[in-house]
């Protein structure tokens, strides 16, 4: 109960702060918060389909790309909210062309799958934009920062309460049964097929979105740089070190990843990388539950 | 019309011919034992019926309705539920988890997860494991894993249960019980049973008739007693020497 008390206030404190920043922080400061909501807003949205099914997706920066992509083509010629809902629904649809070959394999196959096929995309749209003679698309009278940095607080707020009331339902217990034993779950009634492209359906929809609004911020699309599979590289360590179980995880491994980016990034970006995937091989072989899932391992044995 | 129904059933893997020309009914409320030694082709019977592979050729009727080759949710849908011989829980949930993906997913779905929890706590109790059910299903014994098996079947509400050697590994009372389990679960629920068993006895007390494999034939199938004096079972059974 007291437990419960202290996940309450801090939520209310964290969102208060959230909501704040913008009157608190500086520019430079507001552009980190917007790294941690926009990695949120990812993570999250990777772990209600990855996380759940034991799928590992290493292609969500296509659905981040795709979603950037929508808004450098429609920007100016229809409205913001309009742009933003076209951006998700059209990663949504990406997800479900790609997840009807790719969820017919499992385990390594279906990683290296989703990286190719991101690939694959990224290179058609790299060949439709060279046919189109444009070599990158600015993008003008973008919205303030500050504006653009509420949605995607909402983004990622959207995304937590997804990935928390999927991991909760019916649904979420469906998922997790794949992850466990995929002939089991179906022998006992599971539509396995089903759930889980459903699933990677809606975990595509909210990166379509923030990568709308990240080109939006950046003002300039470059596909090279939009759909690089390092956006996708970095949600899978954030959800490996967080913890890919539930909506938790994904709030400590953004927030523990942006961190120490801000530490490294700047004074010492080779050591960053090198750092980067120390941790993450360090994770996967020693806690594998990430932080969270190791944070309450650790409260329930002591309470035993 | 038989509630199952399986004719002319075969199943290839590659160059072995797991099953071959299949013929069989059975009625409602019915216990059948299928009898066979080891590579005889009885688990490959209990994965066709359940959809988990398809035969190569044949046909499966549950009361009339061909469900051969539809996938293994559908025919759970139907009311066909199975245990594995080689246990399959899913081993990161607790044993109460495992069990309410049967009540939620199967033949009898609900979308509630509370309605789902207060039927699997009774079947819980009904197979013994309730003291258990917040445990992980990998801190389980084999006994107890059994056990989960036919907790997580029954929670789909089947009207066919296929129960794969489920006694394996259990003492001699703790067989008894089982035994009388199975009965009682056969008779609350109106349920057919098809049961492999390597425990002849238990087989035989059980079962209203007995269908016997060997080497994916189908040697014969009747009433315990027929079958236990039947020469070509004894033959088979008795191995070597009976084959000049
Ligand atoms: N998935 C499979 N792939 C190849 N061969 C298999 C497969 N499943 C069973 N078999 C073969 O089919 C035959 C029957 O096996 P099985 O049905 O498990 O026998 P039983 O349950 O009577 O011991 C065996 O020769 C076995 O090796
Ligand atoms: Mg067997």
């Amino acid at each position: 109960m007291k437990e419960r008390a202290l996940t309450i206030v801090s939520i209310i404190a964290a969102l208060a702060l959230f909501v704040g920043a913008p009157q608190i922080v500086n520019a430079y400061w507001l552009g980190v918060a917007l790294q941690l909501l926009s990695g949120i807003a990812l993570t999250q949205s990777w772990v209600a389909f990855s996380g759940l099914t034991g799928y590992v997706s290493l292609g969500h920066a296509v659905f981040y790309g795709a979603g950037a992509y929508v808004m450098a083509l429609l920007w100016q010629s229809a409205a913001l909210w309009e742009i933003l809902v076209a951006s998700g629904f059209t990663a949504a649809a990406l997800a479900l062309l790609i997840g009807y070959p790719a969820l017919r394999v499992r385990g390594p196959y279906f990683v290296i799958l989703t990286l190719g096929l991101s690939e694959l995309c990224k290179y058609v749209v790299i060949a439709i934009e060279a046919a189109l003679e444009s070599s990158g698309r600015l993008l003008f009278d973008t919205p303030d920062p500050v504006f653009l940095y509420y949605i995607m607080l909402l983004l990622a707020v959207l995304a937590t309460l997804l990935t928390w009331g999927l991991a909760r339902s019916r649904w979420g217990a469906g998922l997790r049964a794949i992850r466990e034993d995929e002939t089991a779950a179906s022998t006992v009634g599971v539509p396995v097929t089903f759930l889980k492209i459903m699933a990677f359906v809606l975990s595509a929809f909210i990166p379509g979105v923030v990568g709308a609004v990240w080109v939006l911020r950046t003002t300039f699309f470059e596909p090279m740089q939009l759909f690089s599979p390092t956006t996708s590289f970095t949600i899978v360590t954030m959800a490996v070190i967080g913890g890919s179980d539930g909506a938790p995880g994904p709030i400590f491994g953004a927030a523990f990843i942006v961190i120490l980016s801000e530490l490294l990034w700047a004074r010492a970006p080779q050591f960053y990388l090198v750092l980067l995937g120390i941790l993450l091989i360090s994770f996967v072989l020693f806690i594998p539950r990430g932080i969270y899932g190791q944070l309450t391992a650790l409260a329930q044995r002591r309470r035993a | 019309m038989s509630f199952l129904r399986v004719e002319n059933l075969t199943c290839r893997f590659g160059g072995i011919v797991a099953l071959q020309d299949i013929s069989f009914s059975m009625e409602k409320g019915e216990i059948l034992g299928l009898m066979g030694a080891n590579g005889a082709g009885k688990t490959t019977l209990l994965s066709l019926i359940a959809g988990n592979v398809a035969p190569s050729a044949g046909h499966i009727l549950l009361e009339g309705e061909r469900i051969d080759g539809r996938s293994p949710h559908r025919v759970n849908g139907l009311g066909v539920a199975r245990t594995f011989q080689i246990v399959r829980p899913f081993a990161g949930m607790t044993v109460l988890g495992n069990v309410m993906i049967g009540a939620l997913y199967g033949r009898g779905r609900t979308m509630s997860l509370r309605h789902a929890r207060t039927q699997c706590l009774e079947i819980l109790d009904e197979v013994g494991l309730a003291d258990r059910r917040d445990l992980p299903a990998a801190a389980l014994t084999l006994a107890g894993r059994k056990r989960l098996e036919v907790a997580r079947a029954l929670a789909t509400q089947p009207r066919l249960l296929l129960l794969d050697e489920v006694l394996a590994g259990l003492n001699a009372s703790e067989a008894n019980d089982a035994l009388d389990l199975i009965r009682r679960l056969r008779e609350t629920r109106m349920l057919s049973i098809i049961i492999i068993e390597h425990v002849m006895k238990a087989l035989m007390r059980l079962s209203h008739r007995i269908l016997v494999l060997h080497d994916g034939k189908k040697i014969m199938d009747g009433e315990p007693a027929e079958v236990a004096s039947d020469p070509r079972v004894i033959a088979a059974y008795l191995g070597e020497h009976a084959h000049v």
